[in-house]
This record gives structure tokens, sequence and C-alpha cells, in this order.
């Protein structure tokens, strides 16, 4: 047992040592400078009041997002044709976050001014509050500001609605012989493993309104989710539910062929999948149909500040309304758009029927808070989360 | 004899068919991209999308590196607690088993609060952010590489090993170097195929570090709301962390086999 | 060669004197020199980052010191949350364990050819992260209600797997998934200790008259103890730290830790993340209630071998 310990940290030293030199000579190598931004394209006329927001965007050269899928209210266009209009590179964080994420990553990078802080964040509705509170979001008040609804947004620009949905049935009718048309139709002994929900209630704000949802249609209200959860029960107990969290995959495979979810997710799958299986988007006729909104908000420690205003002002233009429109989210200056008659008529073609919207019920925050409690608490306890 | 191969055969056969029927499984359902009859469309679709290649690269870089940081600083630590320092080995091994029950998202943000301020602002540079990445990753893997490098120690007899070279002449590099490291080969494989397979498929740390420069960010991206390409990026991204770990094998294997033959006769 | 007299004697002078208490003590640091680059690095990306998390668990969401977060541990949902999660770990690293066992040895001892076993080795590292979505929708597509082989039964034998009582969506069925992970980490980490074994040893022992399980119970076992048990305690943190598979094979309607932990630091909802952090804290000490009991079980196994 004799040995050499100086000798044997010295070569174990060395060896770190020798590592971490090639790690970091491998990691100039990856991180040679990109290509430069492509060059600008002059502003379309002379007088453009956003000149100077966009020159000042253009010198900082690039928009961080976070949270944004692209098949979400189409924001691979929004995306692609932001960038292609004042070239500024858009770097995407984590797609898939939920909103507590996009706020613990503004939180982490406070005083960062890597690529890793979100500039701009598109959350919950329920989350705006937070914002203000915890003082991470930027005031700004976007050119269209006053034709944005006064309820879905902060008298002083902390944060300000983008869109809403409506929820309702995503049924893929290759694999269902009667289409539900109500809540109480769910219970049928015919849709015996079938419905699912998107989430899972303890985490996403889709599964909570879901439960929300079939709430109103069983004598419950805004403020009284108990018998959303009833429904859930009754809906496990007699074998319907599937706990699956539905995703396409499992959508066109049959597995969860009725899935309650966002009207703007299901009609983008309807075209997606093109057929392949057939989709129907039912807005159940037994209860008002239960609106969601988002709202977007500047981080407050926006390392890019100006590309994030300038973002904003992109989606909240008619253009930038009209690319969410096309994704069947509902952009929160749609009465405006209507009123103007701003909407081209291929994309108003699309859109479902206008009729059930009119009657569509916008919790207020106090509503969201007080259900949103409810179902997270309970979930467990009344629908059961024993899996045995 | 005659039934104990039996027996073998019996548990490779059984674990076949366990591994690879919820492939074929996918595979079936990723072929149903056209309606009503098999195509590759959903492949083609995939391939033809122009941030797959590029991000591939990126992670199979960091993979690499992300093995050769972690190796480098476990092989020679585990030798010296298996050597040296038998009391520190609770420690070791418990800090090992940490990564499991710290989730990733509180470990990136952890490591973003950390490092993206003051005197260590490595995330303010690209080849800071790539190391803080390569380093959140053999953290991930910790718990692998530890498990697999003591194994393959545990199945030397180190200690004998060792004096029997020192007694030869040989110094503590040349020890590790050339007695140690190559009997470790098939533990260190091992570990480097765990490694990899981590660094391609994860998505939470990559998605708040680098974003879509990461393959798992991009294949999430791209497959999220889709049904059979998701699936065919499953079976496409299955297969390519499969080549590439042969390609790990492959070269393991040969550098393992020259340097014991460069161990023997000096 | 002088250098290594200068070693020699150092020791033999550190080992006839030990009273000389600072050459003890220089030998106890000497010990943890060879540590340090690797606690250095533990402690930089590992300790420091998840330090937020220790001290998150012990404050309110004002950031005032509070123990409520460790007192919500102990209420029933929560507890049967550690539960469950405990059981799936145990039954899963067992499972895997001793299935993964058997085909590592198959793999090493069995005369197979060597593509055969490299393709298998390699496929375990593949497979061995195969995790979360992509995982449970695998399965879902092989034995979900419509799964490949769910149908296969249905129209070959006129037999609904699931009339007959078989749930995918159930403990069982999350553990048949899980196992898909666990069992090809079993191979991977098992398999340099199996190499360690000598066909010789088995030979030996039969030429001595000795049975197949006399083998096993004298000489193979006592052997592979120590691997063994520290491979069944990598796959218990394995299957105790996972998250998506369950989350999406049967979200809503399973109960653990790390979905209760993702429920209040990344969901979509109203959160406490500090509630998030306790939760993780006590994650880390049944952590090491486990570490403890391995170790218990690995001195026993040693013992064994020496007598």
């Amino acid at each position: 047992m004799q040995h050499r310990p100086s000798s044997s940290r010295r070569s174990s030293f060395w060896l770190s040592l020798v590592i971490l030199g090639l790690i970091v000579a491998m990691l100039t190598a990856c991180a040679a400078p990109g290509a430069p931004a492509p060059a600008a394209t002059p502003p379309p006329s002379g007088a453009d009041p956003l000149a100077e927001l966009v020159a000042a965007a253009k010198a900082e050269g690039m928009l961080t997002t976070i949270a944004l899928p692209h098949d979400w209210c189409n924001y691979g266009e929004t995306i692609a044709t932001f960038k292609a209009k004042y070239g500024l590179e858009v770097n995407e964080l984590n797609p898939d976050a939920g909103s507590a994420e996009e706020i613990e990553a503004v939180k982490a990078n406070k005083g960062s001014k890597g690529p890793q802080a979100p500039d701009v964040l598109d959350v919950g509705f329920g989350f705006g509050p937070q914002l203000v509170e915890e003082q991470i979001a930027m005031p700004y008040k976007v050119r269209t500001w006053d034709t944005i609804p006064d309820n879905v947004k902060h008298p002083d620009g902390f944060w300000y609605g983008d869109y809403y949905g409506v929820l309702g049935f995503q049924v893929a009718t290759d694999f269902v012989e009667n289409v539900p048309r109500k809540w109480s139709d769910l219970l049928k002994p015919e849709y015996k493993g079938k419905v699912a929900l998107a989430g899972d209630p303890r985490l996403s704000n889709q599964a909570i309104q879901s439960v929300n949802a079939a709430a109103l249609a069983m004598g419950g209200s805004l403020m009284d989710p108990t018998p959303g959860l009833e429904f859930f029960k009754k809906l496990n107990e007699v074998g319907n539910f599937v706990p699956v969290i539905a995703k396409a995959a499992t959508i066109a495979s049959g597995e969860t062929p009725i899935v309650i979810r966002w009207d703007y997710l299901a009609l983008t799958d309807r075209d997606t999948f093109a057929g392949n299986p057939n989709i129907e988007f039912v807005v159940p006729e037994d209860a008002p149909p239960l609106a969601g909104v988002y709202v977007q908000a500047i981080s407050a420690y926006a390392p890019h500040p100006n590309a994030a205003k300038l973002w904003m002002e992109f989606l909240y233009s008619d253009e930038g309304q009209l690319i969410w429109l096309k994704g069947y989210c509902h952009p929160i200056r749609y009465n405006d758009l209507v009123a103007r008659n701003a909407i081209p008529a291929d994309i108003a073609a699309k859109l479902p029927p206008a009729e059930p919207y009119a009657k569509a019920v916008f919790p207020t925050l106090d509503e969201l808070n007080t259900a949103r409690e409810i179902v997270t608490k309970n979930w467990d306890a009344v629908v059961g989360a024993d899996v045995k | 004899m005659k039934r104990w191969r039996l027996w073998n055969w019996f548990w490779i056969v059984l674990s076949l068919v366990y591994f690879f029927l919820p492939l074929i499984a996918t595979v079936h359902f990723s072929l149903r991209a056209k309606r009503g009859e098999l195509s590759l469309l959903a492949y083609q679709q995939m391939i033809e999308d122009p941030r797959i290649f590029p991000a591939l690269l990126f992670s199979t870089q960091v993979g690499i590196l992300t093995i050769l940081l972690g190796l480098g600083l476990i092989v020679p630590t585990v030798y010296w607690v298996r050597l040296k320092a038998p009391h520190l080995r609770p420690i070791l091994e418990f800090l090992s088993l940490l990564p499991f029950v710290i989730p990733a998202v509180v470990l990136v943000f952890g490591l973003i609060r950390v490092y993206s301020r003051g005197a260590l602002a490595l995330t303010n540079t690209m080849a800071g952010t790539n190391f803080l990445l390569i380093a959140a990753y053999v953290i991930i893997g910790l718990p692998y590489l530890y498990r697999a490098v003591d194994a393959g120690m545990s199945a030397i007899n180190v200690v004998t090993l060792t004096e029997a070279a020192q007694s030869l002449g040989a110094g503590w590099g040349t020890v590790l170097w050339r007695v140690i490291i190559p009997n470790l080969r098939s533990a260190m494989l091992g570990a480097a195929f765990l490694i990899l397979a981590i660094v391609l498929g994860e998505f939470t740390v990559a998605s708040f570090l680098v974003g879509l420069r990461a393959f798992g960010p991009v294949i999430w991206q791209v497959g999220q709301n889709r049904a059979y390409e998701a699936s065919a990026l499953v079976i496409f991204s299955f297969v390519i962390t499969w080549i590439l770990m042969g390609m790990i094998h492959f070269v393991g294997r040969r550098g393992a086999v020259e340097g014991g033959v460069a161990a023997g006769p000096r | 060669m002088s250098s290594k007299h200068v070693a020699a004697g150092a020791t033999v002078s550190g080992s006839l004197y030990p009273r000389l208490s600072f050459l003890t003590i220089s030998r106890t640091l000497v010990t943890w020199a060879g540590v340090v680059p690797f606690l250095v690095f533990a402690f930089l990306f590992l300790l420091l980052p998840s330090l937020y998390l220790f001290i998150g668990s012990l404050q309110d969401a004002k950031g005032q010191f509070t123990l409520a977060n460790f007192r919500a541990l102990f209420t029933p949902s929560i507890l049967s949350a550690y539960v469950i999660t405990i059981r799936i770990s145990l039954a899963t690293a067992l499972m895997g364990g001793v299935i993964g066992f058997f085909l590592a040895y198959a793999l090493v001892m069995g005369n197979v050819p060597p593509w055969v076993r490299s393709a298998l080795m390699t496929f375990c590292g593949v497979a061995s992260n195969f995790a979360g979505v992509p995982l449970a929708q695998a399965f879902i597509f092989t034995l979900g209600r419509v799964g490949l082989i769910t149908v296969l039964f249905r129209e070959l034998f006129g037999l609904d797997l699931y009339d007959i009582g078989f749930n995918l969506y159930s403990f069982w069925g999350l553990s048949v998934t899980y196992l898909y992970f666990q069992l090809p980490l079993m191979v991977l980490v098992i398999t340099p200790a199996i190499e360690g074994m000598r066909r010789e040893w088995r030979e030996a022992a039969e030429n001595l008259g000795a049975s197949s399980t006399q083998y096993w119970r004298y000489v193979g076992l006592p052997i592979l103890m120590p691997s063994l048990l520290g491979s069944m305690i990598l796959l218990f943190g394995n299957a105790f730290g996972a998250y998506a598979t369950a989350l999406s094979l049967t979200g809503g309607l399973i109960n653990l830790v790390t979905i209760l932990i993702g429920s209040q630091i990344r969901g979509d909802v109203l959160r406490n993340p500090n509630l998030g952090y306790a939760l993780a804290v006590g994650m880390v000490i049944v952590m090491a209630v486990m570490m403890t009991i391995y170790y218990v079980l690995r001195r026993r196994s040693e013992h064994w071998l020496r007598a």
C-alpha cells in the first residue's frame, strides 16, 4: 500500500486541467459567431411612427421568447413574420413552459443579460396580478391600447389580454359513432374509455377550466366548481374517463377520441390532421361556453426592452391580431376588428359559427382564483387519485 | 448444461420481445400518416425540417464533451476513493444519488441564478452557456456515471493491480492510464452510452439554457401537436442515438485494445 | 526508482509512529486531496444551485422563516403520495434488478454471438433513457385500449384484455412501463461486475462437486451482492425521481411526489414553490434513509463474503 499522494494529486490535477482546456477549446469552436443579421429592409413608408422603436430594437438585434409552441395560436407564423419584417433574431426558450415556469425564468434571470433571460411573457389571465405584485413586469402601452377591453388589462399597462378561446369537445369522429353534444352525454355507456382531459387538473389551467366548464352544466357556478368535480368523479366511476394526458398522437390513434380542449387547439388539430382522422369541435349545448384569456407582459429585467416593445406593437397591430385569428385564437381586439370590417373574408370563412361565442362567459380574476383553489385542493379527494 | 443455455436464451428472447413490441407499435403508428395506407410521409416531412440536423450536431458535441468531462472527473475520483479513502465512499455515493431528487427545473434555475451575474456570469457568453449546459449534464448523469464506474472498479482488483504496476516502477498517471482505464472498458462504455442518451433526449435544462439550439427542444417543437411526425421523430432519435452509441462502442473498443497492447510489453 | 523508495519510506514512518499527530493529520488531508476536484465540481454545479431549494423550503411566500411547509408534508394526501412513490420505485427496482441481472448474465456468460451482445448493450443505453411522453405513447400504442397487442388479442382470440382485468392505466401498468428504462439500466451497470466473475470459479466449484445452487449461495451471490445492491439503489432513485412518464400515462389519477412538486413549481396554476421545495427536501431525506438501509445490507453482505 505504498503511494505517492502528491504525485497522484498532481496527475489528477493535470488531467482535469487538460480536459478543461480541451473543453474550452471545443466550446470556443462551437461558439463561432453566427451569421450576421440580414440586411435591414427599409420601412415601407416615410412617416412610420414606430421608426424610432424599430431602430432601437434593431440595435439590440434579438428578442428572447418563452413558452411559444409554433402550433399554438399560429405562433409559428407570428414569429416568422416578425423576424422577416424587422430582421431581428428570435431566440426561443422552452416552448413547453407553463406560466409558473415563465415567471420562475424571469426571476432566476434577474440581473442577467444573457440569452437565457426571457424578454416577453404569455401567461394565463390569473397570473396577471402576480406579475405586478412581484414587480417582474415592465409597463408598456401599445398604440392600440384603447381598443383592448378594460376588464382584461392592467390600467397601468403591466399586463394586457392577448387572445381567448372557449372550451369544448374535440371529437375524432372516426372512433365515435354519435358525437356528444352535451356535457351530460359524456356519461353515456357508449363513451366507455373514450373521454380524456388535455392536462392534469393539479397542474394545467386548461384542465382546471374543463372542470369549471362542466360545473356550469351541472348546476354549479363560476365560484362553485364542486359539481364539476362530482361530474368527473362519475365519469371515472362509469369507466368513461381515460387518465392519459391527451396529445395529438393519442387522439389520432383513437385512444382518447374525445378530449376537452380549447377551441383553437382542437381546430388547429383538425387542419393538421386533414381528415386523418376527422375531427369535429363541439361547443356543448347544455352550458354557456367558458372562455379562457391569456395575457402578454414584458419582463422587468428584459435584456432587449425595445425589441420586446416592438414585439408587442406587432402582436397588437391588425396584422398580428389577424395571424392569431388564423390560428383560431380570438384576438383580444376581435370586436374592434369586426367593427372596422378588418377581417378578410378568407379568414372569416374558416372560423367556427360565431353564435356560441356571443354567449361565452369570462370569469373574473376573483372567480378564477376561487375555483382554481377548490379544484386543485379537492381533485385528489373527490375524483380519487389512487391508481391501483 | 443444455438447460442452462435454454435459461439464458429464455431471458434474452423475453427481453427482446418486451423491448421491441413498443417500438414496433410506434413505428406502425408513424406509418399511418396517410389515411388508409401505410406510408413514409411522416418521416419525409420530418427529415425536410431544417432545424433538426444542426441541433443534432450541437447536442452530439455537447454529449461527447460531457462524456469526457464526466469520465475525467469520476474515474480518478472513484479510483482514489477505492484505494486511499474508502471512508469517503458514503459521501460520494450520496452526492451521486442527489441529482435524482433535485428536479431538473430547480437545477436549471439554480444554475442560472448562480451563474448569470457577478464575477461568475457564465451565461453572458455562448461558450459560458455551453459549459454550463455540459456541467449540468455531468450532474444529471452523475448517478449513472458513478455507478457504472464503481461497478467496473469492483470487478477488477484495483489494489492488487496498482501495487503490481507500482512495483514495476509505474507512476500514478501511468497506472491510471495504462492499467486501470484499459480494464474499465465496458464500464466506461456503459457510462458513455448513458450520458449520450441523456444529452440527446434531455429537454428541461436545454430548453431554458440554450432553447432551440439543442436536439431535445427541437424534437419537441417539431413533434408537438403532430401525431404521426412525433412518433416518427421518436423512432428517428432512437435509431440515431443507437447508431451514435455503436460508433462510441467501436471507437472505445479499439482505443482500449490499443491501450492494452501498449501497456503489455513495456 | 528512487522516488519509489521515498514513497515507501514515508508510509512506513507514518505507520511506525502513529502518535505523531501532524503526520496523521497530513495523511487525512492527503486522503481528501484526491477527491477535491470532484467535490469542488459537485459543490459548484450541484449543491450551490440547489441551495435555494433548501433555503426556500424553510421560507414562506414573503421570504420569512417558517416550518409550515414541512408541517404540510404530513397531510394525508402528501403522505400517501410518498407511500405510492416509494412503492412503485421499490417494485420496479426489484423487478428491473432481478430480470436485468438475468439478462446481463445471459449476455455475458451465455455464449451469445458478440454482435448480438454489442447490439443489445448499446440498445440498453438508448432504452435506459427512453422515458416521458414518447415512452408513455409507445405503451399506449402497444397495450392501450386500441393498442397493437390489445387489438391483436381481440382479433385472434376474441379476448379483450381490459375485460379480464388488465389496465395499462394502473399501478401495474405503470410499473411495466417503468421497466422499459429500469431493466436496461440494470443491464448496463451490472455487466462489468458479472464480467469480473471468472468462468473458472464455477468450473472449480463444479469439480469440487458443488451444485449450481451451492455455487450461487456460497460463491456467486456473495461476490456480486455489493454490486447488486448498489445497482438496485440506483434503480430505486431512477424511478423515485421519474415524472413525465407517469404524468402522461396516468396524469390526474396518480399521486406521485414528483407530480405534486411539479404542480407547485412549474404548472399553469397558482402555486406555492416553497411547499414544492419542502416536498423535494422530503425526497432527499427518503433517499438518505434508503442509502442507510443500503449500507447496512452491504455491510452484511461483505461480512457474509468474509465468513
